[in-house]
């Protein structure tokens, strides 16, 4: 048994509201004790004291600028003569617009320009994701370049006036007449054809043996189908940006995710060098995907240079519904065959997605199957059918959130029919090397995770029979699921190290922190790199004028920070073994046989040799010492090891007999994801994945109307999202064991809480009412 | 035309059209960026400000529906105003900052103020209390946390409101101080819309663009604003918010305040009014399947005449109610009684969601047998309505499993609902029948409540 931290109370607590409180208050407690202070470093002189930093909760270095409500975001720079830009959205899902009577919105009160495609600038079409290695945008789709509609919400114009209200009552007064053409709105129809798809450079199929003949032949076998629907990131902040043209530079206040590759996009788009985009993004109002190019961006720009005028976007909550993408609604069939014993002799995982013409984004719902059990023969294929419609994008754990849960929820079938514990079927078909790939695990210790969150939550094994019961009106059941989602390191990562005279460090990337604690995370990294106490670290971030091509996605940035940090910390040694006086010791040393701690440059061999920093950085001509590095190879995850974070989620889920009303008072969720380097942080990753899963399961879907594509839910009043009471009391752990071959020891928090919850309460309900929930979110009277 | 009120202390004189909302004029005219906009129609709570007026009570309230002539002569509090003027953190921003309960960072100034003002009036109820702001990243429990550990400690003086010493002066805007000025101005502008907490009416400017010509606003319309309790009845004036409603039902119908609780957020129930709530006949309003079961009555008025009929009665037909040009609703009364009410709200989501179904059972048990029986529904057709067969098949039979399962067939004669994006017709008809299960299972004793869910 590997040593797992308590980090959080017990399942015996009462979890009503108030006791969530007190079962609160004993995470900070016992989490702030049980976490392993400084416990990774081993070269010496050892880090400790005011020097040691990962695994510490350090608060959020921003937190009391946000609580004071002085962050500022996109649509909070002003310039003068700034005007305010609305959007016209089309009504029809395809076609071609035959007119468009502008006139009286251009006499409108305060409007300066009304831009259509009649009068748009010329403009590239945008560079989608994986289109090339920097395209950023989320869809091809030309923007305002001719008359063809492409779908139901593709701006058609954009007023730009002195006031917001004025904007928003001129777009009013602008007349669009279309001729519709026929569009496929219509998952089923779009169904029928749909293609084997692709994904980040491979086709959506592996198929190993012949997974048919072996369910076939299975003596024990499920074969199930699943529904999910189109889901929205529902940031808080609805997209909004602030451009500005002066002086050839196009700037741009923005709330990317990745203001590198959202600068090159928009500048291709505007066949302009990237050196001309200035684009920042120091707060961002929640990402989770969507904070990538959309239209709005080049609208505002363009309309700014028709007009000559510092443009504001700010998207309306509808807006952000009708023109930035989400996740794509999908269909799933997950059959599985196994022997007496549990092992998989056929996993199926296929299905239909939906895509658009003009993007290259297939939500990825088998990946979770590629990795997590070993089975003899599989079948794993996605296809695509291509819909008239607003592009999908990446969301949240794109492909596990929703393929977890369809394969998850399956296994928790197969267990019952085969009367064995859900637990002991996972552990049965735990692969010794990846499944798939045959390559070695980094690191993996999903069996752990598994049995400490069983005892954690008092998970009583069962054998077949549903251990569900009644209590009054309320059916009480009990569920568990794996939770998963891979390690990825993008290429593209820079960091710069200036060491100053103080004693202190600036550490600079074109990362992105959208809440995740990025700044906090690389303040620590920094620190226990450069032996610099964490409060003498400064962090700058969020603009393409500092080093990199960041993207926080895929739970892969404070990795590839990690790595930057390495090598700039590299280039570093170098040049500080060249101010090394000739008469210390360490001098001519290279660089390799050199480390820096506790503010000093060290001999690696001879570590009472030393040097204090600040005496090295006066001794510099200019009074201070950078270094620039980029991060290495990803080759760790791409070629060498099988690199995967694995979870265990554990709910109790009361279903109400009269109602159908679903309540979920408990989760237990441990994870596997490498090093946690901040406890506060990853916590609340955990947490909101799970909360984020919550709403999915239980609440979450846009509806489109079929007919005509639009979609019907563009608000917070129609499209719901958990609040406080539907938070369960949650107990979170995670197993802290470093991955080796990770830069930081740490393999990405942000994404994998959002996997697990929905199969775990999907089999909690089966097992308090005898029902399956096979579609999401689960409704109320799907259990009547 | 002028309003004039504080703003985080200081008197501030505002040039403001009728409907020009507080949020925008915060962040475009007045340069306070602090306080957010996430929807704009009071879904999310990122635009929450501190409202305060003469009673002193702190007011958590939706700066993106709130019109800035309401404010008249009151105080308004943003996040900026929350910490001290050398930035000195408030309690509850110390607290959310060593607690995590900002991540992105952009709830956090609506979580901040919600919570200042709670703190502010001692509140410890987090969850209620925060349960009208929306948060995608920390779920939750940090912000909680930060709650509760801000709770103990002091309220700082710069929270302090100086209205003793702040004279508004007149508005221009529509704003009658009385009743009977109300009436006389509606009835020479029968046109015109009367505000009253603008929850509803906001979102006609905010989300419809709709131009509202003529208004008048009811926020100093004090003696609309008054509960009061005789030996008979509970009249509640038109202008009451719900908040108000909520604690004077709090004792006597228990049962109604928590189907207030969730009516709405804090935020919510601190500006919408009963007589809104009431007279905008929305068929899924939550206050009258409650009141008509309570056996309400309803007093309307038009100049000087007044009339007076059962709740039932107003709701005439989806849209329509009996209520002519000029004619307002002054109060409602609710008969004393001894209480029996149960109301069960059946929405999607728990908290802040519009009913797909709302029922509520006033049923008098005597010597075994049904004495009394007073049953209503919102969600199960066009308007509130009175289930009068269902009624009828109780009444005078003994209170029994078997009367209440021959009693199930009368729903049908009452409702033939629809289906819609809440709910299905079969299953609003399905829990329509169980709730009459329910509140029969109750009298005997077994709890049924989502919130007293236990391990």
């Amino acid at each position: 048994m590997t040593n797992i931290k308590p980090n959080s109370s017990s399942h015996k607590s009462d979890p009503n509201r108030r006791q969530v409180l007190a079962g609160s208050a004993a995470v900070a407690a016992i989490g702030a004790f049980g976490l392993p202070v400084g416990a990774q470093t081993t070269a010496a002189p050892a880090a400790s004291g005011a020097f040691a930093s990962l695994g510490v909760p350090h608060v959020r270095r921003d937190g009391a600028e946000k609580a004071r409500g002085g962050a500022k975001f996109a649509a909070e720079y002003s310039y003068p003569g700034m005007v305010y830009g609305a959007l016209v959205y089309s009504t029809i899902a395809r076609g071609t617009i035959t007119s468009l009577e502008t006139a009286e919105a251009e006499a409108a009160p305060g409007v300066v320009l009304v831009m259509t495609h009649e009068n748009a600038p010329r403009l590239e079409r945008p560079e989608p994701f994986y289109s090339s290695p920097t395209g950023m945008a989320g869809s091809s789709t030309p923007v305002m370049q001719d008359a063809e509609v492409l779908w139901n919400g593709q701006p058609v114009a954009v007023v730009l006036a002195s006031t917001q209200e004025e904007a928003d009552h001129a777009a009013t007064l602008i007349n669009v007449a279309y001729e519709e053409a026929d569009a496929v709105t219509s998952f089923d129809v779009a169904a029928e054809s749909a293609q084997t798809s692709f994904y980040a450079g491979r086709d959506l199929l592996i198929e190993e043996g012949d997974a048919e003949a072996a369910l076939a032949d299975a003596e024990v076998s499920v074969d199930l189908s699943f529904n999910t629907p189109a889901h929205n990131h529902n940031q808080i902040e609805p997209h909004a940006v602030t451009v500005l043209w002066k002086d050839g530079i196009l700037r741009m206040h923005d709330c990317s995710q990745g203001v590198d590759l959202s600068a090159i996009t928009i500048a291709k788009v505007f066949g302009i060098s990237s050196a001309e985009v200035h684009l920042s993004a120091e707060y961002v109002g929640g990402g989770f995907g969507g904070k990538t190019v959309w239209q709005y961006h080049i609208l505002a720009a363009a309309a700014s240079q028709l007009a000559d005028r510092p443009v504001r976007m700010s998207l309306t909550r509808e807006g952000v519904f009708r023109i930035c993408g989400a996740r794509a609604p999908t269909r799933q069939r997950v059959a599985l065959g196994s022997d007496r014993k549990g092992r998989l002799t056929s996993l199926i995982h296929t299905g239909t997605t939906m895509k658009i013409e003009n993007n290259s984004m297939t939500e990825p719902f088998f990946e979770q199957s590629e990795h997590m059990y070993r089975a003899d023969n599989m079948h794993l294929e996605i296809r695509a059918g291509t819909m008239d419609m607003l592009a999908n994008t990446f969301m949240r754990a794109p492909g596990a959130a929703t393929g977890t849960f369809t394969l998850e929820v399956a296994l928790d079938e197969l267990a019952e029919r085969l009367a064995i514990d859900p637990i002991e079927l996972r552990v049965r078909n735990e692969p010794d090397v990846n499944p798939t790939t045959g390559r070695e695990h980094s690191q993996r210790a999903s069996v752990d995770a598994y049995r400490e969150g069983a005892r954690r939550f008092g998970w009583v094994p069962r054998s077949g029979q549903r251990q569900g019961y009644r209590e009054g009106e309320w059916q009480v059941g009990t569920g568990m699921a794996a939770a998963y989602y891979p390690y990825k390191r993008f290429p593209g990562g820079a960091a710069r190290i200036t060491l100053d005279r103080e004693g202190g460090a600036l550490i600079e990337t074109a990362a992105a922190d959208m809440g995740m604690g990025t700044t906090t995370a690389t303040a620590a990294v920094a620190s226990e790199r450069l032996g610099i106490p964490y409060d003498a670290i400064e962090v700058r971030h969020g603009d393409n004028t500092l080093p990199g091509a960041l993207i926080a996605a895929a739970s892969q940035q404070t990795a590839a920070i990690g790595a930057s940090l390495t090598a700039a910390h590299e280039v570093l040694l170098a040049e500080l073994a060249s101010l090394v006086p000739a008469t210390s010791p360490l001098h001519g040393l290279p660089a390799a046989e050199l480390g820096t701690a506790e503010g000093a440059l060290y001999s690696l061999a001879d570590p009472h040799q030393r040097i204090p920093l600040i005496d090295l950085v006066a001794w510099s001509e200019s009074g201070t010492v950078s270094a620039e590095g980029q991060g290495g190879p990803i080759s760790e995850w791409t070629q060498d090891w099988s690199m995967h974070s694995t979870g265990a989620v554990f709910t109790e889920v009361r279903v109400n007999s009269v109602t159908g009303e679903i309540r979920v008072p408990h989760i237990t969720a441990i994870y596997d994801c490498g090093k946690i380097l901040n406890s506060k942080l990853a916590e609340s990753q955990f947490r909101g994945g799970i909360i984020m899963a919550l709403g999915m399961t239980l609440m979450e879907g846009a509806s489109f109307d079929e007919r005509n594509g639009r979609v019907m839910n563009p608000s917070f009043g129609s499209y719901y999202m958990p609040t406080h009471l539907d938070v369960p009391h949650i107990d979170v752990g995670w197993t802290d064991i470093p991955d080796p071959q990770a830069p930081t020891g740490a393999r990405g928090i942000g994404e994998i809480g959002m996997s697990g919850p929905a199969a775990a309460i999907s089999n909690a309900i089966y097992d308090a009412t005898g029902k399956r929930a096979r579609d999401l979110p689960i409704r109320l009277d799907a259990l009547m | 035309m002028t309003v004039r009120f504080l703003l985080n202390g200081e008197p501030e004189c505002v040039e403001a059209g009728a409907t020009e909302t507080l949020l925008e004029w915060l962040r475009e005219q007045r340069g306070l960026t602090g306080t957010k906009e996430g929807c704009n129609e009071g879904d999310c709570g990122a635009c929450s400000v501190i409202v305060t007026g003469a009673d002193g009570a702190a007011r958590a309230m939706n700066a993106c529906i709130l019109f800035l002539p309401q404010l008249q002569g009151l105080a308004v509090r943003t996040v900026e105003g929350v910490s001290g003027q050398d930035g000195a953190l408030h309690p509850v921003q110390e607290a959310m900052v060593a607690h995590h309960g900002s991540q992105c960072g952009f709830c956090t100034p609506g979580f901040v103020t919600t919570m200042a003002a709670a703190h502010k009036n001692g509140a410890k109820d987090h969850d209620d209390q925060l349960a009208g702001n929306l948060c995608r990243c920390t779920g939750y429990a940090p912000i909680i946390r930060a709650a509760d550990a801000a709770s103990a400690k002091p309220v700082p003086e710069w929270m302090a409101e100086p209205l003793d010493g702040f004279d508004p002066g007149e508005t221009m805007h529509v704003m009658p101080d009385s009743a009977d000025a109300l009436a006389e101005w509606y009835l020479a502008h029968p046109e015109a819309t009367l505000i009253g907490g603008a929850t509803d009416v906001g979102l006609w400017v905010t989300k419809q663009l709709r131009d509202l010509p003529e208004v008048a606003f009811l926020s100093r319309c004090t003696d609309l604003q008054q509960i009061d309790v005789t030996g008979d009845t509970l009249r509640i004036g038109a202008a009451c918010t719900i908040t108000q409603v909520l604690e004077a039902v709090r004792d006597v119908h228990p049962s109604f305040a928590e189907l207030l609780r969730r009516y709405g957020s804090v935020q919510v129930r601190n500006a919408a009014t009963i007589g809104g709530n009431i007279a905008n006949g929305s068929p899924i309003g939550d206050s009258p399947p409650a009141l008509i079961a309570l056996g309400a009555i309803l007093h309307l008025r038009k100049g000087e005449a007044r009339r007076d009929m059962p709740l039932e009665d107003f709701f005439i037909a989806y849209g329509k109610q009996d209520r002519g040009p000029g004619e307002f609703v002054e109060a409602v009364s609710i008969p004393r009684q001894k209480d029996r009410l149960k109301c069960y709200k059946l929405s999607k989501r728990h908290d802040q969601d519009i009913s797909a179904v709302c029922g509520c059972f006033n049923i008098a048990v005597a010597g075994g047998s049904v004495a009394k029986a007073r049953i209503a529904f919102g969600g199960m057709a066009g308007t509130p309505r009175r289930a009068l067969a269902v009624e009828a098949a109780l009444i005078g039979k003994a209170w029994t499993e078997d009367n209440i399962e021959a009693a199930l067939a009368a729903f049908d004669e009452d409702f033939q609902p629809l289906s819609d994006m809440r709910a299905s017709a079969d299953y609003r008809m399905k829990t329509a029948k169980n709730m009459l299960r329910r509140a029969y299972v109750e009298s005997l004793g077994v709890p049924s409540n989502v919130l007293e869910v236990r391990p």
